[in-house]
């Protein structure tokens, strides 16, 4: 008899394969180490201007050193689009709260003004 | 009703196409001249209430289709009017027929504005094919031998002649008639989603102008406008709406330039865009490969962590930033466009683009603009001011912006006007010092001319107008509203500036009343921070718009040291803090009245105005971000453009030490590429040495301070925390200054 068979064996299973998501250039990527505690790091490292009389090639230099920076932590976009996109994700929380960290960072401090912040 | 391939009902079509058939026809006999049908009257009539009944009532289109298939207005309605003689005044059943084809053309060239979420299955099917039917018939009326428009002038002509009160409703009725057909065959326009196989030449706002010309109809709508006050009281938007369909576009400058001057214009834009091109060609011919496209160069780019990128093409091989440039343009993902929805199509309403005219019509045009600033414009603008004011029924929601859109056109043609019969009279001098000076028309107080549209209850007006656009989101209107603002004050500023006395008190009044309202100051701010994808027309108008305002308010504070500056929002809040303590009850009738007078005093709250805080507040991010988006699209500006974007920039970075809002890497790269490219200024552009050095001392800052400041480096790529600013920019705090 029909009854105790159709258990489905002869059917064929559909697999529903995912889309694989691209990545994402928000704050996650931003934070990581490639991306801002690394720029960090290459600018102080790298960035050396030549000042007065310069000024074109200095900026070109520095616009550079972002491009190749950005071209590493996310190969996807052009150059223009990144930037657009990392500006959008500087409108997080956490990014806000990382920024002013990072310019408290370099802040001459008053004494005693590190203890009264934290 | 019959279903299937048929575009109409099979009767339906039958029955129009018996009635046009029966109105008349040119057949071998009598020359080929056009005969009457026996009832020719009535199957004009029997059209009419085709129209009305079937198409209108059902919103349908199905019979305006059949009589553009049946070849109606060219074969028939326009014979007819042509054939109408000039001298037969008496002849009753002529005027008859002419007034029944009149009201059938009307319709029929109606423009169709219909919302998109009214569209029935017949509007999809009849759109396409009657909008380009219609400039068909816009071609025959103005190119018909028989002087169409004048005939339909003629027909109005009976109606005019009686006195206002004596009129019939339907005496009323024809002459709107009359003003609706030369609207609609002004406003006809080629589709944008189809394609016009006709000369568009012929359709043109030229030839319209050239036909308004040759059959007088221009003198028609002068003594409509100058009289608009006592005869012709409903006629008003409708001229309104003829005149904005004739001038929008059209830059005044076509018109009042001096017919040499214009010459040697022309000839100066044509050596300037060959220039141009040159220029461009240079710059691409720099980056162009030496050798053939198969040449196959290879180049490695070494990275910092040892890795390689690898290029192809020559063009990457003479420098790091090219190869870098080409890196990036190889790239193949784009980010997503955002596309706004709620941006209003640019249609009938449109007065961004651009429109040249011929020099024949040019010199017609501007007689007409001539007669018309000196009779008509005061009486016609003020009239239709007082009419949007009090909300008539005739006015429709797009006459607020053609009015405000007309106010700032005519304005600007009256300074130029000003303008060229001063130089003329200063030639003259030259030539015949001593002679006795001619009496020009434009004598000292024509001011007066344009006097309708600078009083006060204008600017009221316009300050409405502004707000409200600005608060529905309208912003087309609010795009009217803010040239219209721009040409007020220059205006007033030339008043300012002209040697008669009077004229300077006035325009002293005009702009203590302008500045003194604080709301005006705040929605200047608000404007130029709140462009967003609106379109490049309203952002050349809000940057215009901000240029003008602060230019002028500098100059008016500096010579009004204590000048005053009323605001309201604060008044109001205190009023409420005060009204608890009213409650009470404590302090009786003593306690209110000095309620109420502290309360008036406070409503009507006066502050001295300091202009450095409101340029401080005027140069923020928002409003740096609306004048990069104008900088981008530095390749297509003109001169006085460029100048702008160059001078608000030059405030923000140097008069207000505000550099680092430009520390952007955004706003880095365009300015390295607006100087160096590739695609950049032409070098050769007047203006662009000013550029080059404001961009220089820009990023002069930029590389003296990145060393000090090594968290620039990070904060270049963002918007700026607003509480950062100011450290980013000096180094420390305000408090610590204070300390």
């Amino acid at each position: 008899g029909d009854d105790n068979i159709d258990v489905g064996i002869d059917k064929e299973v559909e697999v529903v394969r995912k889309r694989k998501q691209a990545p994402k250039l928000d704050a996650e990527l931003l934070l990581s180490a490639n991306g801002i505690p690394k720029l960090r790091r290459i600018s102080k490292e790298r960035l050396r201007f030549k000042g007065k009389g310069h000024e074109y090639s200095d900026i070109s230099r520095l616009l550079n050193m972002y491009q190749l920076w950005l071209d590493e932590l996310y190969p996807r976009a052009k150059f223009l689009d990144g930037i657009t996109m990392i500006e959008k994700a500087g409108h997080t929380k956490r990014m806000q709260v990382m920024r002013k960290e990072w310019i408290n960072e370099s802040k001459p401090k008053a004494p005693g003004e590190e203890d009264m912040e934290r | 009703a019959a279903h299937g391939p048929e575009t109409v009902d099979p009767v339906v079509r039958a029955h129009v196409y018996s009635l046009v058939s029966a109105i008349g026809g040119s057949g071998g006999e009598d020359d080929g001249r056009y005969v009457l049908g026996d009832d020719a009257l009535a199957c004009l009539r029997d059209i009419r209430r085709w129209l009305r009944l079937y198409d209108d009532k059902r919103q349908r289109l199905d019979v305006a289709r059949c009589l553009a298939e049946a070849n109606l207005v060219k074969g028939d309605l326009l014979e007819i009017l042509a054939s109408w003689p000039e001298d037969a005044t008496e002849d009753h059943m002529r005027s008859k027929l002419a007034q029944a084809c009149l009201e059938i053309l009307v319709p029929i060239t109606y423009p169709y504005n219909i919302e998109e979420e009214n569209f029935k299955r017949n509007h999809h099917k009849h759109l396409n094919y009657l909008q380009l039917a219609q400039l068909g018939y816009k071609r025959d009326i103005i190119h018909h031998d028989g002087q169409i428009l004048r005939a339909a002038v003629r027909i109005a002509l009976p109606c005019m002649a009686t006195p206002c009160r004596d009129r019939t409703p339907r005496d009323e009725g024809l002459i709107r008639f009359v003003l609706y057909f030369i609207r609609n065959v002004a406003e006809i326009a080629p589709p944008k989603n189809a394609v016009y196989d006709g000369d568009e030449a012929e359709v043109s706002r030229s030839s319209v102008i050239d036909a308004l010309q040759n059959q007088d109809v221009f003198p028609f709508l002068l003594t409509i406008a100058a009289n608009v006050k006592g005869d012709f009281p409903t006629q008003d938007v409708l001229v309104l709406e003829i005149l904005f369909h004739m001038l929008k576009g059209v830059d005044p400058e076509q018109l009042f330039l001096e017919e040499e001057k214009l010459a040697s214009k022309h000839t100066d834009e044509l050596s300037d865009l060959i220039q141009k091109e040159k220029a461009m060609l240079a710059s691409q011919a720099r980056d162009a490969p030496s050798r053939h496209s198969r040449f196959g160069t290879m180049v490695w780019l070494q990275r910092d962590n040892g890795n390689m990128s690898t290029i192809f093409g020559q063009d990457g091989i003479s420098s790091q930033d090219k190869a870098i440039r080409k890196m990036d343009s190889t790239k193949r993902w784009n980010k997503p466009k955002y596309r706004p929805r709620n941006v209003e199509e640019p249609g009938a309403n449109d007065f961004d683009t651009k429109v040249t005219l011929s020099q024949s019509v040019r010199k017609y045009l501007h007689d007409f603009i001539n007669e018309f600033l000196d009779s008509s414009f005061n009486p016609l603008f003020i009239h239709i001011r007082k009419a949007i004011e009090s909300e008539a029924d005739r006015v429709l929601g797009e006459h607020s912006r053609q009015y405000f859109y007309l106010v700032s056109w005519f304005l600007q043609a009256e300074c130029l006007r000003r303008q060229s019969a001063t130089q003329r009279a200063a030639a003259k001098g030259k030539q015949c010092a001593g002679k006795t000076p001619d009496s020009s028309p434009n004598d000292d107080n024509s001011f007066a001319l344009v006097a309708g549209v600078l009083n006060q209850e204008s600017f009221i007006a316009l300050s409405r107008f502004m707000q409200r656009s600005m608060d529905d989101k309208a912003w087309q209107d609010l795009n009217a509203g803010m040239r219209c603002f721009t040409r007020v004050l220059l205006t007033v500023q030339e008043m300012a500036d002209s040697p008669n006395e009077d004229d300077q008190e006035i325009a002293e009044n005009i702009q203590n009343r302008i500045f003194y309202e604080g709301m005006t100051h705040d929605r200047m701010l608000a404007l130029l921070r709140g462009y967003k994808y609106q379109g490049f027309g309203y952002l050349d108008s809000v940057t215009e718009l901000a240029h003008v305002f602060l230019r002028l308010l500098e100059r008016y504070s500096k010579q009004n040291v204590d000048m005053q500056v009323r605001i309201r929002s604060r008044a109001r809040k205190k009023k409420r803090q005060s009204i608890p303590n009213n409650e009470d009850g404590d302090q009786e009738i003593e306690g209110d009245a000095e309620e109420t007078r502290q309360a008036a005093e406070r409503t009507s709250r006066e502050r001295k105005f300091d202009f450095t805080r409101f340029a401080t507040r005027f140069t923020n991010e928002d409003s740096v971000n609306t004048f990069v988006s104008l900088a981008k699209a530095y390749a297509d500006l003109s001169s006085e453009q460029l100048k702008r974007a160059h001078r608000f920039f030059y405030r923000v970075a140097f008069k207000n030490e505000l550099s680092v809002l430009l520390f952007r890497v955004d706003i880095l790269h365009l300015f390295h590429k607006m100087i160096r490219g590739p695609g950049g200024l032409d070098p050769d552009m007047p203006g662009f040495k000013e550029w080059e050095e404001l961009v220089r001392n820009v990023f002069r800052k930029v590389v003296k301070k990145l060393p000090d400041r090594p968290e620039l480096v990070i904060e270049m790529l963002f918007k700026k925390i607003p509480g950062t600013v100011f450290y980013l920019e000096h180094g420390h705090d305000k408090a610590a200054m204070t300390r």
